[in-house]
């Protein structure tokens, strides 16, 4: 029997679209490596929303830029690990996965609004104040499906056709476009491209979204922007989107619509999500599965129900007593003491030891392992070192 | 005793106090100038007629999304920007109180002189805008704020032990070794210690930049603390250090505090009463409890509906549809029956809504020519064409505009290219007792 | 209570008062150095500094003025290399070498004199303008307009030229017009830095206007002052020596733009050193002042400055 040489002879247990292993990061400051990302590994199943939860500085966000390597190096260094990812057609042709961390520029900005989609926190920050939306919207189908557009205006386009659908023409041709009849030409792919934007942003239900092309950023509200920002995000239906914690700026009924909207474009459009967040009480509203990261290491990963019904990592426990509700009274939230550890090189250990009031020797000696709990559940902390869940320590519950 | 040290006087007394701070009809209007010779042409409305109190030792919270007026208020409040209409007073006692009820109830033109000249008296002692000199130290030195951004709120380039040592020396009321022993007390406070007096603001986490703060404002033993978001740029684990840390201090100095937030939980865990305020009026007003169990408001629940809780069994967030009203030209009515998803003939529909309603269709919006206005409920639009205003008049009648909009409508008639319209004009909407002082300005709710 | 414990690298050992504001500069500083280039032009001025203060012991001071070339007719037009004229001759006599060391002490008093002048006029003015704003801010600013719109070496020079030839007049000329930049960027500065939630603090403190701009609004904005009046102290030494170039100062005096001016006319006959080394200090000097202001403004920018 043969086999296509790229096709991967273990089966694949789950549907993943992407599975980040060991990852780490690191930043050089003054003074030294800073360890961001030490060791990080999760898995993103096909239709799931995987949500990664920590606080400032628990390297959430460079975990998520990494996917599409958008941190800027130096001062930051891919120093071990891979972030392996399969696209829709990879997965269904039983290919093996590319690890996106080694694949070469061309391909990652061939993936870049393409495969994987990023939407970040501050709408206003993304959007060129110089450019009005009808333009930036169309950029991304001009990097990414220029051909298909051309073609479908013309089975045989020109050389000079093909180059000014993606933006590569020279002076001279561009000169040359204006010139009927290559001019009629180029306003036809211009229309064409206008219909592909106003579609993709009554796609999220932007009114209007003729009037909207025409405008500049400035002319929207926070929730309009990140409308835009999602549009253009889910343009080319990404097999995976990454949304660093897109609502933070907005008003929480905003941020409702927003988050239905991208619960509906990904049911729809059958996307994964990785999402960003330090809200707790948001992920547990719209997150399968959750991660929770503190100090550039994951301490527990599982369902949304089995995290949030029953958290056993002490950071965990001590993080959901922390948010304020119904249930607390004044005065009495549960405090972690202390503050987040500097990561500079640091020794092996258990990031949270420092905090922890249930710390032992081991935890300030040995870098603690995921320890699976149940089939989703796993956390690591030395204190579940036995595995049996009927002999899980008894935490107590936390309280200043 | 001439007025002044009387003011004073007035003030020092907190025996009788019925409210540190009392607001009656504050307005704060932004004039919005254009052109080279910037000619003023309307009002930012940011806030536009609140009023409550807030009574000793209680915390009150404010709490409403962006561009409702809240930080404005307490801006207002906190004597950083002069109000452009109503009242605040400091430390009004009760008959004071009791007294200014009964002359408001009165309209101006019908008081007599002896009315007028008690209101003089009783806003020369406690209106902030009408204080000077003792009596207004004793309000400024009272009144104190701690901002949300706690970066931006302390000087880069003083020590710490200079920035919370400030307000004694601005007083005078220590020096030297004496100061710096204060300022290592009040450090400790809100824990930190005496190893930091002598840092910079930047040295130091979001968390503890808040503690420096907070120290700073209680460097005068105040009366009462606006806490302007407080904990809004914090992580959930240092916002509970510091919550925790500022029930512990009202609790053992009396403070009163005034909480602005926009995060819900935060404020029901914090707050006594709360009021809630939408694009600069007071929507709901009531304890924490009344509010959060029991709103009467559809703003209110709206917020609530909104509002991922942590420990709630449903998973079903709802956000609401629409847009916010431009605040230099609110609607008279319900300022929140643009959004409303319960809304009734009787909220108060304008032309503004109907072309508002206007812009989701973009052919008819592009047919627009002008609006001859009347007044907000009675205008005439123009259209290119009589086709578009023919679709307009009758979408208007039986189409798809909101049942509740088209019910407000009293009249329609369109004409060739012009389509007159004219809406059921209402009074504007009052807050009103549903019980107990929980308050509301929902009709539906009210009974009326 | 709950225990506040600080994080490791922000822990520094305990100082006082004045050790932590010395052990910032000292950061600070050496910041400023790390950079060669700031380094190398920081090395040139404290050479010239020094030759300007030591002019006296390096040289025999003419008299009665050692302001003035001294004048040897019996040795015009020497080159480089003539026994006690290391640097040569001009014209009439004068030693280049004198021109030189001299004029570094001409140059230092001009570019002291006129820098602190105008930083003194610019930031009273702009600070005026910018903290008060309203009605005071319209008159200051429609006055710096009017300033701003004639070229400030056009005015200059109309002015030294009424006053009459001499250095002091250029001197004069200089501090009338080069104020207004910094009334600009100082103004600028406060309207920004006004907006800072720790003005709101101070003002809910109680404290008055005039220690608000003291101590919180002042200090927060002067740093582009610093770099910009750094890089003046080159640059105007560049437009005193224009001036006086053409003509604006007493002749004969022993200042490096006369010098070149004098000298210009022996190049075509080959007689290159009467103006090639004065006209080779002004250029180290505005080079070496030009070097450190960016080397300042690189360390003082407010995005690096938080570290």
């Amino acid at each position: 029997m043969t086999s296509a040489p790229d096709v991967d002879p273990q089966p694949i247990p789950r549907s993943l679209v992407a599975a980040v292993k060991d990852l780490r990061v690191h930043f050089q400051a003054k003074a030294g490596l800073v360890h961001a990302v030490d060791g990080v590994s999760f898995e993103i199943r096909d239709g799931e929303t995987l949500g990664l939860v920590g606080e400032t500085g628990c390297g959430k966000s460079v975990t998520a830029r990494s996917f599409i390597r958008l941190i800027p190096s130096p001062p930051g260094v891919y120093a071990g690990g891979e972030i392996d990812f399969w696209s829709t057609e990879a997965r269904r042709a039983g290919q093996r996965p590319i690890d996106l961390l080694q694949i070469p520029q061309s391909e990652m900005l061939r993936i870049r609004g393409d495969r994987i989609a990023m939407i970040f926190q501050d709408p206003g920050k993304a959007l060129n104040p110089a450019l009005t939306i009808g333009r930036q919207v169309a950029e991304v189908f001009l990097q990414h499906r220029s051909g298909e557009i051309l073609t479908a205006l013309d089975p045989n386009p020109p050389a000079l056709l093909r180059r000014a659908a993606r933006q590569r023409s020279s002076t001279f041709e561009r000169l040359l476009l204006k010139v009927p009849p290559w001019r009629g030409k180029m306003a036809k792919l211009t229309r064409r491209l206008d219909d592909l934007v106003a579609k993709a942003l009554t796609e999220t239900q932007i009114p209007n979204p003729r009037k909207i092309m025409d405008s500049y950023p400035h002319e929207l509200s926070g929730g309009m922007k990140q409308r835009v920002l999602i549009a253009q995000a889910l343009a080319c239906n990404p097999d995976l989107l990454i949304a660093d914690e897109p609502t933070t700026a907005l008003d929480v009924t905003i941020q409702a619509r927003i988050l239905e909207l991208i619960s509906e474009l990904q049911a729809r459009l059958e996307t994964s999500v990785l999402y960003i967040s330090h809200d707790l009480s948001l992920v547990k509203e719209i997150c399968d599965r959750v991660a929770v990261m503190y100090a550039g290491r994951i301490v527990e990963t599982g369902t949304t129900e089995e995290i949030f019904s029953n958290p056993l990592h002490p950071y965990t426990r001590g993080l959901m007593a922390a948010v304020p509700s119904a249930a607390h009274k004044r005065g009495e939230l549960a405090a972690i003491e202390g503050n987040v550890p500097e990561l500079v090189e640091p020794p092996p250990s258990c990031r949270f030891s420092s905090r922890c009031p249930f710390a032992v020797e081991i935890c300030r000696t040995t870098d603690p392992r995921a320890i699976p709990i149940s089939e989703e559940h796993s956390v690591a902390c030395f204190a579940y070192e036995t595995g049996d869940p009927t002999e899980l320590p008894v935490l107590e519950h936390w309280v200043s | 005793m001439t007025a002044v040290s009387s003011a004073a006087g007035a003030l020092a007394e907190t025996s009788s106090e019925r409210s540190v701070i009392s607001l009656r009809g504050v307005e704060k209007h932004f004039p919005i100038k254009e052109g080279a010779m910037q000619r003023v042409v309307g009002q930012v409305r940011a806030v536009d007629g609140v009023s409550f109190e807030v009574r000793p030792g209680e915390t009150v919270g404010l709490v409403g999304e962006s561009g409702c007026g809240k930080t404005t208020l307490g801006r207002c409040i906190s004597g950083l920007t002069p109000t452009t209409g109503g009242k605040i007073y400091f430390r009004l006692g009760d008959e004071d109180a009791t007294r200014l009820d009964e002359i408001e109830a009165v309209p101006e033109e019908d008081r007599n002189s002896e009315q007028r000249a008690e209101v003089e008296r009783i806003d020369s002692g406690h209106r902030i805008d009408q204080l000077s000199g003792p009596a207004w130290r004793i309000y400024r030195r009272n009144c104190q704020v701690v901002f949300q951004d706690s970066f931006s709120s302390l000087n880069p380039r003083q020590l710490v032990k200079d920035i919370v040592g400030r307000p004694l020396r601005v007083y005078k009321e220590a020096s030297g070794v004496e100061l710096t022993e204060r300022v290592v007390s009040l450090l400790e406070s809100v824990g930190l210690g005496r190893q930091h007096l002598y840092r910079y603001p930047h040295q130091f986490s979001g968390g503890q930049r808040q503690r420096i703060s907070i120290a700073r404002a209680l460097a005068l033993d105040p009366e009462f603390i606006v806490l302007d978001e407080p904990t809004s740029a914090l992580d959930v684990s240092v916002q509970a250090q510091i919550l925790n840390l500022l029930h512990e201090l009202q609790q053992e100095r009396g403070l009163t505090y005034l909480f602005i937030s926009h995060d819900l939980g935060v404020v029901r865990l914090m707050s006594d009463r709360i009021a809630v305020m939408y694009l600069g009026q007071v929507v709901e007003q009531g304890t924490a409890l009344e509010l959060f169990e029991s709103p009467r408001h559809p703003y209110t629940e709206a917020l609530l509906a909104a509002n991922p809780d942590i420990s709630s069994e449903t998973t079903v967030m709802r956000g609401l549809p629409g847009t916010v009203p431009d605040p230099a030209n609110p609607p008279e009515g319900c300022r929140f029956h643009t959004r409303c998803p319960v809304a009734t003939p009787a909220c108060g529909w304008e032309i503004d809504d109907a072309v508002g309603w206007l812009q989701t269709h973009e052919t008819l919006l592009g047919a627009l020519v002008d609006v001859e206005r009347r007044s907000n409920f009675d205008a005439t639009l123009v259209f290119q064409d009589a086709e578009a205003a023919a679709a307009v008049g009758a979408a208007m009648v039986d189409g798809e505009v909101p049942s509740a909009m088209r019910d407000a409508l009293a009249e329609v008639a369109t004409d060739g290219t012009r389509v007159d319209m004219s809406f059921i004009p209402i009074e504007p909407v009052r807050l009103e007792d549903v019980g107990g002082g929980h308050l509301t300005s929902c009709i539906l709710h009210t009974p009326r | 209570m709950t225990d506040v414990i600080d994080t490791p690298l922000t822990a520094t050992p305990v100082d006082g008062p004045v050790a932590v504001r010395v052990r910032r500069f000292l950061e600070l500083s050496r910041q400023v150095l790390r950079n060669k280039t700031t380094l190398a032009g920081l090395i040139v001025i404290i050479a010239m500094i020094s030759m300007a203060f030591l002019a006296p012991l390096l040289t025999t001071p003419n008299v009665p003025d050692p302001y003035q070339m001294p004048r040897d007719w019996a040795a015009l037009n020497q080159p480089p290399g003539t026994p006690g004229h290391i640097l040569g001759t001009t014209s009439d006599g004068g030693d280049v070498l004198y021109g030189v060391i001299w004029g570094s002490r001409v140059s230092l008093r001009l570019s002291v004199i006129v820098v602190s002048v105008t930083v003194t006029v610019g930031v009273i003015v702009g600070s005026l303008a910018g903290f008060l704003g309203g009605k005071i801010d319209e008159i200051l600013m429609r006055i710096v307009d009017v300033f701003l719109s004639i070229p400030e070496l056009i005015f200059a020079l109309a002015i030294a030229a009424v006053l009459g030839p001499s250095f002091g007049n250029i001197i004069l000329a200089l501090s009338m017009v080069f104020w207004v930049k910094y009334a600009r960027i100082i103004r600028g500065q406060i309207i920004h830095v006004k907006q800072n939630e720790y003005v709101d603090a101070a003002r809910v403190t109680g404290d008055s206007r005039f220690r608000i701009f003291a101590k919180d609004v002042l200090p927060n904005s002067i740093t582009p002052v610093m770099v910009q009046a750094t890089l003046d102290m080159g640059s105007i030494v560049l437009v005193g020596a224009t001036l006086s170039f053409i003509g604006l100062a007493e002749a004969g005096l022993a200042e490096w733009g006369v010098l070149v001016s004098k000298g210009q006319v022996g190049i075509s006959t080959g007689r290159w050193w009467a103006s090639t080394f004065p006209g080779l200090m002004i250029f180290l000097w505005a080079l070496a002042f030009n070097l450190v202001g960016d080397g300042l403004r690189d360390v003082l920018d407010p995005k690096t400055e938080s570290r």
